[in-house]
């Protein structure tokens, strides 16, 4: 900061937002732990991070929908990454936190919550670094991958959250979820 | 005040008033007090056109003068109001809508279309004006600007007198013509000093003067005549556009109270006649009106200037009918209204925190604390919900021009019958509710009323009936929408539904189930494609809208006897009365309304039913359907709710009783999540769901089949 002191107050945040999509110079991601994986998700839809507590599950919907959490008064719904990813949940535990992610999809912004087993830290990744998804291997949808991340010599799995919080898919899921339930009864 | 305030109000008293003028000509015929009726449709004009004026909104004020005039003739009984003219002046209201509609969406930019189309309109109007106006008055009447015949000056003539009050008033005349010089050029004045007394007997606040001025410029009648604004109540004034026949100088000269010819020679001295003209019109004067008393001429000029008084008086009486609803009612923004609402929402839930801790922390005193401030928080909450709620007569009255627009259109003789008017409900569902309703009534008259011929047939008189009613029953607003038909064809909809897939042959269907039909998606069953249904995009929407607000719609049929679709709604989209149910550790909001009472759990196992003093109660184990974790514990209550006149139980494992619940909305993600409605904070900041009553009915009574196109 002490560099830019001299440019007014808002140029810092100016910078942060157009620079990215302009030069793809290095981007800002949260790097967090799934199941013994590090994945991250860009920074700037990420709204914020709150410790994990209980929340209020809904009925008939899909696994990887958890719930739904008051948020200062808002009602936020969860989702369960490892169930969306087709793969066992993990255990809540004291590090567990509840990632607050901000989309926009079909011109409405949407807030969801990600649980996540840990969050690690917040990296500067360099376009050059970051690879293109692998077609297979991953474990993962392809769609869901942005791309994969080099940091200190491992890979980061960089999440597409868009595909991975649409809400078209998740409602399809949840229409599916919610017939099986009623044709039971 | 701000101009862009003062004209969105315009647009708003515009809208209503129209509204009213059009009620008000359907009520035509249908009313003993015609004369009444016609004076509120005049009123209604006049102000739309005294309010435009003081916009400036030319093109509005035009062509609502020549409606005010022919409404004017009508009022004074010297014109029939008969079925014509009520379609005309509907037609004229509608186009005033558009042009109003048009300045508000464009208001930069005249729409030249629009306006042309107005031309027609105006036609048919002066034609009613021509037969009487000109047949009663003397034919010579010029109208404005008429070929430069006798005189080729193109140049304004304004005689201006001003009152004596003028100077009191804080009016200076000069300032006037001062101004006037800005719209063009003052070509040629010549004072009148005539009424000035001696100098011992003037009065030097007293204004004694008046002036005749030649004017040349390219502004409209209407914008000089506004420079004048101020002084209208106040002066005579007299504007004569270029190029104005002779005859119109004699009349102005003759009206005048000056001596004829002194004025006349004031008219040559200013230079908007030469004296040639001016004898040659004298002449002509004696010729044209020998005995002419001069009462009629200024009855006459009364006539010509009458715009000029009327949109004085208009402002007067605007004023006065403004400061009258003032003190009525308030025009509030939606926005704040939302706003103050949310605030409220926050306040229950906080309050309901405040609760919990109360009763945790066992003082009585903070618990009776509470308990006062809880219920004044429930009595502010009705009365900011009051606050939202809206009659549904406005609502229905507008389907009064619907029906009167489609039955000539179709050819069927139709009454509309409006029952429950003053029902209120919460003005968010009133707004969403008209297009489903328009599209309901539609299909009533369209199919659901027969051919003149067929019902004489059946016997039934040849006018048929639509009916709107509404009224609340438990929670919700009903609003049945009603005919008097020939019922749905069972068979015809079941043929359909068969050739289109929807339902396997061979089935045996109820007849509700036939009847819910018709709202599947692209489901038609008239033969032919006409102007208002049968594209088979109807009835689907209506139920898509419905279920958007948390509705339900039903349709009833009786061949031969009529159709009705019956569509319930929630009163309110913000706040309910809720019971609190536990299942297992969840917490579930039933909306309180839907209660009837709770009794302890007794069935056997094996079937889901149980005996309610004597009458069979199915229930829903919300433990089952809902997948909850754990198992039932010994005492299980059941909630028995009803809904549309059935009743069913709910199991669930404990009361916990009734709380004031702030909707939230769910995420779009849960839209199919079938059961539940909508989420809220509890005290405790935990989030519960509310149960969709409605819908669980419907589930456990046609569990998924009837959703054949999902398949």
């Amino acid at each position: 900061m002490n560099a830019v002191a001299p440019t007014p107050p808002h140029l810092p945040t100016v910078v942060a937002q157009t620079i990215p999509a302009l030069r793809a110079e290095p981007t800002q991601y949260l790097t967090f732990q799934l199941s013994g994986e590090s994945f991250a998700i860009g920074i700037l839809s990420i709204k914020e991070i709150i410790e994990y507590h209980a929340l209020t599950e809904v009925p008939m919907m899909p696994a990887c929908v958890r719930g739904v959490i008051n948020l200062r008064g808002a009602v936020v719904p969860v989702l369960d990454l490892p169930a969306r990813f087709g793969r066992p949940s993990s255990e809540v535990t004291k590090r567990t936190c509840i990632v607050i992610v901000e989309i926009e999809a079909a011109e409405e912004r949407q807030v969801i919550g990600v649980i996540v087993d840990a969050v690690n830290e917040v990296l500067d990744i360099d376009a050059t670094d970051i690879e293109p998804p692998p077609n297979f291997g991953a474990n993962i949808r392809a769609d869901f991958i942005q791309g994969m991340g080099k940091v200190k010599g491992k890979f980061v799995i960089l999440l597409n959250v868009h595909q991975v919080l649409s809400i078209n898919d998740l409602q399809a899921a949840g229409a599916a979820a919610s017939k099986d339930v009623l044709s039971l009864n | 005040m701000n101009m862009d305030d003062a004209l969105a109000t315009f647009f708003a008293e515009s809208r209503e008033l129209l509204e009213q003028m059009e009620s008000s000509l359907l009520a035509i015929g249908q009313e003993n007090d015609t004369a009444e009726t016609v004076g509120a449709i005049f009123r209604a004009a006049h102000t739309i056109k005294g309010s435009a004026g003081l916009f400036g909104l030319d093109d509005v004020v035009n062509f609502t003068h020549a409606v005010e005039s022919v409404l004017d003739q009508v009022r004074d009984g010297r014109l029939p109001v008969d079925e014509p003219m009520v379609a005309l002046l509907l037609a004229c209201g509608d186009h005033m809508g558009a042009l109003i509609d048009a300045i508000e969406n464009n208001p930069d930019q005249r729409d030249e279309a629009l306006i042309a189309r107005g031309a027609p309109l105006t036609e048919r109007l002066r034609a009613y004006l021509g037969t009487t106006v000109v047949a009663s008055t003397d034919p010579q009447v010029p109208f404005e600007r008429i070929g430069a015949s006798t005189c080729d000056k193109d140049l304004w003539h304004i005689s201006v007198r001003f009152g004596a009050d003028v100077l009191r008033n804080g009016m200076d005349p000069l300032s006037f013509i001062r101004y006037l010089s800005t719209l063009g050029t003052v070509t040629g004045i010549v004072t009148l000093a005539d009424a000035l007394p001696d100098a011992d007997a003037m009065d030097p606040e007293s204004n004694y003067l008046g002036f005749e001025i030649a004017f040349r410029s390219q502004a409209e009648k209407a914008v000089i005549e506004g420079v004048f604004d101020f002084v209208l109540d106040d002066c005579t004034l007299n504007i004569l556009p270029p190029n104005s026949r002779t005859a119109d100088y004699i009349e102005l000269i003759s009206s005048m109270p000056e001596e004829s010819a002194r004025l006349g020679e004031m008219l040559v001295r200013c230079g908007s006649l030469t004296a040639k003209e001016l004898t040659a019109a004298l002449l002509a004067q004696e010729q044209l009106h020998p005995e002419v008393p001069i009462g009629s001429i200024l009855v006459e000029r009364g006539s010509v200037s009458a715009p000029v008084v009327a949109a004085a008086l208009e402002k007067q009486k605007r004023v006065k009918e403004h400061k009258a609803q003032e003190s009525q009612s308030i025009r509030v923004d939606a926005e704040k209204l939302d706003q103050l609402i949310n605030m409220i929402g926050e306040l229950i839930i906080a309050s309901a925190g405040a609760n919990v801790i109360a009763r945790r922390a066992r003082s009585t005193e903070l618990q009776e604390c509470h308990s006062t401030l809880s219920d004044l928080v429930e009595r502010v909450r009705d009365s900011a919900l009051q606050l939202r709620m809206v009659k549904i007569g406005a609502t229905f009255n507008r389907f009064q021009r619907v029906v009167h627009d489609v039955s000539r259109e179709i050819g069927k003789d139709i009454a509309l019958i409006v029952n429950g008017e003053d029902t209120e409900l919460d003005k968010t569902v009133v707004e969403k509710i008209g297009d489903p309703l328009t599209h309901l009534v539609r299909n009533a008259m369209d199919h659901g009323i027969d051919s003149p011929e067929l019902r004489v047939q059946r016997g039934k008189p040849a006018r048929g009936t639509v009916s709107l009613n509404a009224y609340h029953d438990s929670g919700s607003i009903v609003i049945e929408v009603g005919d008097d038909g020939g019922g749905l064809h069972r068979e015809k909809i079941l043929a359909k539904a068969i050739e289109r897939g929807l339902v396997d042959p061979g089935r045996v269907l109820s007849d509700a189930e036939i009847c819910a039909l018709i709202f599947e998606p692209g489901f038609s069953t008239a033969d032919e494609v006409t102007n208002l249904s049968g594209r088979g995009v109807g009835m689907d929407v209506v139920k898509r809208n419905i279920t958007a607000l948390r509705g339900s719609v039903d349709i009833a049929s009786q061949p031969g006897v009529g159709t009705t679709v019956t569509v319930r709604l929630p009163l309110t989209l913000a706040i309910i009365n809720g019971f609190q149910v536990g299942v297992g550790k969840s917490v579930f909001v039933v909306p309180l309304d839907m209660v009837d009472e709770c009794v302890e759990f007794t069935a056997d196992q094996g079937h889901d039913y149980t005996d309610l003093r004597g009458q069979v109660l199915p229930f829903i184990r919300l433990r089952d359907l809902f997948e909850v974790p754990g198992t039932a514990g010994t005492r299980q209550n059941i909630v028995v709710v009803k809904h549309a006149g059935q009743k069913f139980g709910l199991v669930v494992d404990t009361l916990m009783g009734e709380a004031q619940t702030v909707i939230k909305p769910l995420s779009s993600m849960f839209a199919q999540v079938k059961g539940i409605s909508g989420s809220s904070i509890l005290g405790t900041g935990d989030v519960a769901l509310i149960l969709d009553v409605p819908a669980l009915m419907q589930e456990a009574q046609f569990p998924v089949s009837h959703t054949p196109q999902l398949a």
